[in-house]
């Protein structure tokens, strides 16, 4: 990593957000979206959390304080996995070749995307906290927690972005990265602890919802809200989504320097 | 002065086993415009792309202003503007934010990018559209556009590749007026392909022409056309001009020095002469004490479309046709897809 580097990803990034920004659709669309998920399921399940069986097994007084982590990294997940297609995208219209024939650094390109990618996540998860809030779901640690949920948000979203980008200098096509990262998303989302506790999961799910990365991001920041700072169960996730952030941006940006040189 | 551009032996074989690009050897020098002509899928947007750092050569070697495509691409890619085939401009973009974003990409100071985007963005006739998005800009524009982002950093040696195909003929003037203007003014070296021979012939110090992957032959358009043995006089006879007549006028214009060539085709008569404007009135000279009349005479230097086609064996109008609808259907695909 170097100066020059930052400032060539920075360019990349700058792009991205303006892109974005651009969007209407796609912004309104990323509001909307969880805020059906939040208001249904919450209307929906709050059945369980008077059951007071279910309720120990969530382990929150109301469900939609278990279910507020789970709708952000959902979001974060959703907004990620398709991060590849503007690579793919930027090959096909040929700006990938005009940024790749001026003199900036490789490394730089997947790394704004990946920073566009995971900056647009933690705005969506800051729309979803507010709405929350009006809710009623607030974070036992106070405003200081909800910050740190967001660095999972976005260790979490480059992570996820890194394998998108990844696959998309393997698969070359949308169609093809479409058909994979769907594939992986519903499976991913429902073997983890982001919308049903682990406690109701057969073992062999249980196990799988264990080493899945989704329930090291969901569990810290579940903790955050429901019982505050309880570090023991918020470091091993924070540092299990610092090595995930890390070693996908090192695996994307080689596979990306592999795949252009 | 050391070429600007130095290639020798360059090779590059798709996986798949087309063979694109077929040792090519050859020089560009500074401060000229260089011009690649060749049928589609010939090779010239291969050889360009391995020059610009953007593909591997299979082997061969190239150096840009000294600098070893292989060994030292950032320094080549410094050095060097590319504009592609493919408009390659971002649509949610406005056309300021297009450049900014490639000033960025080339570390200019933000003043000293601000005071060009807005002198290129005047030059190439875009001020008023500047800051609207470029989903609203006609093919010309995008293409005005794409040039100038390849402009901004002054490079020494910009690679355009089709830079005016299927733009209207006005556009292409203009945009050639912009191009050619810049490399006075800077000394720039221009590279570039297309499809429109009259281009080439006006614009290019030295054209090559590229088939099938290999070089047929480089020179200046003058030579490449003197080459294919000069002007072409074509003579027609005032009817009820006799046979014989005929006969003994064609006998005396082929034993003119100034003739190199004589063929009868029809009622015409082809004169093929290294200086056609000064053997017409020879020919007439010649003829007018065998009382014969002359109905209509034309002289016709031989276009660069007569070299091409006896280099390549096709015509370039055809290709025109082809690039253009090969064009069309790329940016048709966008479209849909978007
Ligand atoms: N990525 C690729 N993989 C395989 N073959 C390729 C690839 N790119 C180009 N080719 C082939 O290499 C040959 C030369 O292509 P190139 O694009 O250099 O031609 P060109 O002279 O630029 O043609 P045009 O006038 O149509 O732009 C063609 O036969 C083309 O099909
Ligand atoms: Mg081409």
């Amino acid at each position: 990593m170097n100066g020059i580097m930052l400032v060539d990803a920075y360019y990349v990034y700058w792009r991205e957000m303006k892109r974005l920004s651009r969007q209407k659709t796609r912004i309104v669309m990323s509001v909307i979206q969880p805020v059906v998920w939040l208001v249904l399921m919450g209307n929906m399940m709050t059945g369980l959390t008077n059951n007071p069986f279910a309720a120990r097994m969530i382990g929150a007084d109301s469900y939609l304080d278990f279910m507020t982590p789970g709708i952000m990294i959902m979001s974060a997940l959703f907004g990620s996995v398709f991060g590849g297609v503007s690579i793919i995208w930027d090959r096909q219209t040929g700006f990938l070749n005009k940024m790749l024939a001026a003199p900036i650094s490789r490394t730089a390109i997947p790394l704004g995307k990946m920073a566009g990618i995971a900056s647009q996540a933690a705005l969506q998860v800051i729309v979803i906290g507010i709405i929350a809030l009006l809710l009623g779901v607030e974070f036992a640690t106070g405003p200081a927690g909800f910050l740190l949920a967001l660095v999972i948000i976005i260790l979490f979203s480059f992570g996820v972005s890194g394998i998108s980008l990844s696959l998309a200098t393997i698969l070359k096509t949308h169609e093809s990265l479409f058909a994979v990262m769907n594939f992986v998303t519903l499976p991913m989302m429902f073997a983890s602890n982001a919308i049903f506790p682990k406690a109701a999961m057969p073992s062999w799910l249980e196990l799988i919802a264990t080493y899945n990365p989704l329930s090291h991001a969901v569990t810290p920041i579940r903790t955050l809200i429901v019982q505050g700072w309880v570090w023991d169960r918020i470091i091993n996730g924070l540092v299990v989504m610092a090595l995930f952030a890390l070693v996908m941006i090192i695996v994307s940006s080689r596979q990306f320097k592999r795949s252009v040189g | 002065m050391p070429p600007i551009v130095e290639v020798n032996g360059l090779t590059k074989r798709f996986p798949g086993g087309i063979t694109a690009v077929n040792n090519i050897t050859f020089q560009v020098h500074e401060g000229e415009i260089f011009g690649f002509l060749g049928p589609n899928g010939a090779g010239k947007s291969t050889t360009i792309m391995m020059l610009t750092t953007l593909l591997r050569p299979t082997s061969g070697r190239a150096h840009i202003a000294g600098f070893d495509i292989i060994k030292q691409p950032n320094q080549v890619r410094s050095v060097i503007g590319y504009v592609s085939q493919d408009l390659a401009v971002d649509d949610n973009l406005t056309g300021r934010e297009n450049l900014r974003l490639q000033a960025g990409f080339y570390h200019l100071p933000a003043r000293e990018a601000r005071a060009r985007i807005a002198e290129l963005l005047d030059l190439v006739g875009l001020n008023e559209r500047a800051d609207f998005r470029v989903e609203t800009y006609s093919g010309g524009m995008r293409k005005r556009l794409d040039i100038a982002a390849g402009l901004l950093h002054r490079p020494r040696l910009l690679f355009l590749d089709e830079p005016t195909l299927g733009l209207d003929i006005q556009t292409r003037r203009e945009i050639w007026r912009y191009v050619t203007g810049l490399q006075q003014s800077f000394g720039m070296t221009i590279f570039l392909t297309t499809h429109y021979l009259e281009e080439a012939d006006v614009l290019c110090d030295h054209i090559a022409i590229i088939d099938q992957g290999v070089i047929k032959t480089i020179d200046t358009p003058g030579h490449l056309k003197a080459q294919f043995g000069g002007d072409i006089v074509t003579l027609r006879f005032a009817p009820g001009t006799s046979q014989e007549q005929e006969a003994l006028a064609l006998e005396s214009i082929a034993r003119l020095d100034v003739v190199s060539n004589i063929q009868k085709t029809g009622d015409e008569v082809m004169i093929i002469t290294p200086d056609g404007d000064r053997t017409v009135p020879v020919v007439f000279e010649t003829i007018q004490p065998l009382d014969v009349s002359v109905q209509s005479v034309t002289v016709k230097r031989p276009s660069l479309d007569d070299v091409y086609v006896a280099v390549t064996g096709r015509h370039l109008r055809d290709e025109v046709i082809d690039a253009e609808a090969s064009r069309r259907a790329r940016i048709r695909m966008r479209r849909v897809k978007s």
